[in-house]
């Protein structure tokens, strides 16, 4: 365990690097998607305004509000880049370093992420959450705080990230067969944008396709935390949804030790 | 005229040479393209929901709204398809000291930079927008004149220029610091506020998005002019002044970014 920690904790080290170095940048990016925030709260004040009545498939506005932004808060803590670290080296053939290395292609991609996610960690999760906790205390009139609702929120974030590295790195080795993942990335973000209540809450779609929806794994990546964090699920529910975080985890997990076996064989640098 | 007529030479030779590159990976294309349609048709699934909720989104029914979105996407899809390779300067090309071989060829930089790529994956924004606009327009009863088709027209490639002007500007940052791909990200989320009708923002956002990052004359003010004939003036009029502010700016800084900028070397 000691000298398994001592090989990756370097990565660690280089993520934290790789952040800091360009701050300047990772603070633009964030502006940018937190105004994207803003475009969501401003389009769900007009619809709870032109509406008749003060809540929607059981939201009220203030909910609303804080759903807005615990789904950005929530997507940028469990965010993986996994596909596009791997399609790009793929691309400059920069893999095959990592495969002759005795040590596991996906735990250095883990590490090092962590390393990042560091820093993302510190800068925003506090104001966030002060953020998003005052504007709730002045909306409804009374401290909505549970630190107890909190620890299950991030309990639930991170069998949310361990889900979405998996997936992203299973969906990567796509990459090792068809080569090019720009649009295909896209086409992934999209689909996952809207399957896991990025762009609306599951509760606004017609009950069987939200049923449907929240057994996929996609609505285990967002809409499960912040669910948890709005103290919407409760008592077997919650155990019921942490369990079934916890299963697409494992499964994803599985598949993409299968997927790195397979696509190993069919490996060809290009140009490396 | 014998400079513009050897810059028209000089694009089609770089038109026919992505297209080659393109048939290369003829795969990548066509998933772009895809991409690109799937992400707006989520959107309107989003809005088809809401209106599904709501008789009327602050006095704009979903067949107005749905063509001031499909309008958006011209001017936006426009740019993309034609000047995408902005993005490149800011996220790497001069980070990785790439850009040293635009110096080296006799041709102005930015003309190099902006006509050296199409990017295909921008027709999935352009079919959306057009389709969004021809579903809607039959039935918004909207009374036409020979003026307003001529200016509906000759607004788009104005509107266009906004989001090009936008994008010199923020990726000539990058001369300085050697990374601003994210400057440009961020006034590209901006711009989202621009596709809805600028009715249901409070004041403030509402003068950022008009006179500070003008966004909203790419798409909502000459939407509304087409909608409702009022204000030419002001709806297209001001378009056409702010864009050539916008592209004036942004050269202004392209130019002086040149002149600051040190090779990053490799």
């Amino acid at each position: 365990m000691k000298k398994k920690l001592r090989i990756y904790l370097p990565f660690v080290n280089a993520g934290m690097q790789e952040t800091t170095t360009y701050r300047a940048n990772w603070i633009f990016f964030m502006i940018g998607n937190v105004l994207a925030c803003f475009v969501s709260y401003f389009i769900w004040k007009a619809v709870f305004l032109s509406g008749d009545s003060n809540s929607m498939n059981g939201f009220t506005m203030p909910q609303m509000v804080v759903y807005i932004f615990l789904m950005f808060l929530t997507s940028t803590l469990i965010s993986s880049g996994g596909t596009y670290d791997i399609g790009e080296e793929i691309r400059d053939g920069s893999i095959s370093m990592r495969i002759i290395k005795p040590i596991s292609y996906n735990s250095t991609f883990l590490f090092q992420e962590l390393g990042n996610k560091f820093m993302t960690i510190c800068i925003l999760i506090v104001p966030m959450v002060i953020g998003v906790e005052v504007v709730r205390t002045v909306l409804i009139g009374s401290v909505q705080f549970n630190i107890f609702g909190f620890l299950l929120y991030i309990l639930s974030c991170v069998f949310a990230y361990l889900i979405n590295f998996f997936f992203n790195i299973c969906f990567g080795f796509v990459a090792f067969i068809i080569k090019y993942l720009w649009g295909a990335n896209m086409m992934k973000n999209c689909i996952v944008g809207f399957l896991s209540g990025a762009t609306i809450p599951l509760a606004f779609l017609p009950d069987t396709l939200e049923q449907i929806f929240l057994l996929l794994p996609f609505a285990s990546l967002n809409y499960t935390p912040v669910m948890i964090y709005m103290g919407m699920y409760s008592g077997l529910f919650l155990l019921y949804y942490l369990g079934l975080q916890m299963f697409w985890a494992l499964f994803f997990w599985g598949l993409s030790k299968l997927l790195w076996r397979v696509s190993l064989k069919h490996l060809s640098v290009q140009g490396g | 005229m014998k400079q513009i007529k050897r810059m028209l030479r000089m694009h089609r030779i770089f038109v026919a040479q992505e297209f080659k590159r393109m048939m290369e990976y003829k795969g990548d294309f066509v998933v772009g393209i895809i991409g690109f349609l799937l992400g707006q048709f989520f959107n309107m699934l989003f809005l088809w929901i809401i209106f599904s909720q709501i008789p009327s989104l602050m006095g704009w029914s979903l067949k107005q709204v749905v063509f001031i979105y499909g309008f958006s996407l011209i001017p936006k899809g426009l740019d993309h398809l034609l000047f995408d390779n902005l993005w490149a300067i800011g996220h790497f090309t001069v980070r990785k000291g790439d850009f040293d071989k635009y110096l080296t060829r006799p041709i102005n930089t930015l003309f190099h930079v902006m006509v050296e790529k199409l990017q295909i994956d921008a027709l999935g924004e352009l079919i959306m927008g057009v389709a969004l606009i021809c579903i809607t327009l039959p039935s918004l009863s909207i009374e036409w004149s020979f003026i307003k088709i001529l200016l509906a027209i000759l607004v788009i490639p104005f509107a266009t220029l906004i989001y090009t002007g936008i994008k010199i500007a923020t990726s000539a940052i990058a001369f300085w610091t050697k990374r601003s791909g994210n400057i440009t990200y961020m006034f590209y989320m901006v711009n989202d506020f621009a596709k809805y009708p600028v009715t249901i923002y409070n004041n403030v956002v509402r003068s950022i998005i008009t006179y500070i990052i003008p966004f909203a004359f790419t798409a909502f003010y000459p939407a509304n002019y087409i909608l409702t004939g009022e204000n030419p003036l002001f709806n297209i009029g001001l378009t056409v002044v702010i864009s050539l502010i916008i592209m004036t700016i942004g050269v202004l800084i392209w130019n002086r970014g040149i002149k600051a900028y040190e090779s990053a070397g490799s």
